[in-house]
């Protein structure tokens, strides 16, 4: 059988430099900006219809769960790249960086919107402002690298 | 007349390494397909900027050896070639990168 010659530690380092770099772009590069801005959009109105006092914020936020699957797929046409329903190209960490402080601003509102009634329009807001950004900021960093 | 297997056995060898999947290129491939179910050919020509036919040349290689398969789909009057990488192929390729981890920590050793 062929054996191969050994490579260096830095030759290796290299190699899995690129593994990281091409994982790097399949999680975030070529994500068309309506996407991030409709994600944004769509998290934001289902943290307003939560917070909201009202008998169809469970159903409303369910019709919008549905609208997010299908940009989902739609952007998923666009960039070239199927990521599959339970794959993912990001790590905990980029989750948590895009997720992260919008779901804590969903939690907060949610205690919050108890005592003041304009919380939930606040909250939306800055649920899209911090998904979107989150997403157009990594999504260009990624396309440049 | 080898076998996409007998390819595969010629490639990789016991450790885990495999010189197929080591030219910088292919473990680009490898590496971005293994995190997505499917790539499509023009992004895949983007993400690794390289062209269309040394892309080809390089897919026929990893196809060959069973790690690739190709699907065509037809989307807006226009045909598009979907890549994913097989289970053999993605075993290569985990089997690969934890060499390359071995290598990087048995020299820090």
């Amino acid at each position: 059988m062929e054996t191969h010659e050994p490579i260096s530690r830095d030759e290796a380092s290299a190699a899995l430099a690129l593994t990281e770099h091409s994982r790097a772009r399949v999680a975030w590069a070529g994500y068309p900006a309506w996407y991030w801005l409709l994600s944004g959009a769509g998290l934001g109105a289902v943290a307003y219809l939560i917070m909201s006092p009202g008998n169809w914020d469970l159903l409303g936020a369910a019709a919008v769960a549905v609208l997010l699957i299908g940009v989902t797929r739609a952007a998923s046409r666009a960039r070239g790249i199927c990521e599959g329903h339970f794959r993912s190209a990001m790590t905990l960490r980029e989750k948590l960086l895009l997720s992260g402080p919008a779901a804590l601003v969903m939690v907060a509102g949610a205690f919050a919107s108890k005592f003041a009634g304009w919380v939930p329009a606040v909250a939306a807001t800055a649920v899209f402002a911090l998904y979107a950004g989150t997403g157009l900021a990594m999504g260009a960093r990624a396309d440049r690298r | 007349m080898s076998t996409p297997a007998d390819t595969e056995r010629a490639a990789a060898a016991p450790d885990g390494f495999d010189e197929l999947i080591h030219a910088p290129v292919r473990l680009r491939l490898c590496a971005a397909l293994d995190h997505a179910r499917e790539i499509e050919f023009g992004t895949m020509m983007t993400m690794l900027d390289i062209s269309k036919s040394a892309l080809s040349k390089h897919l026929s290689a990893l196809t060959e050896a069973g790690y690739v398969t190709q699907r065509r789909a037809v989307r807006d009057s226009r045909q598009r070639v979907w890549l994913r990488l097989t289970d053999t192929g993605r075993a290569a390729y985990r089997g690969h990168v934890a060499a390359l981890h071995r290598i990087v920590g048995s020299s820090q050793d």
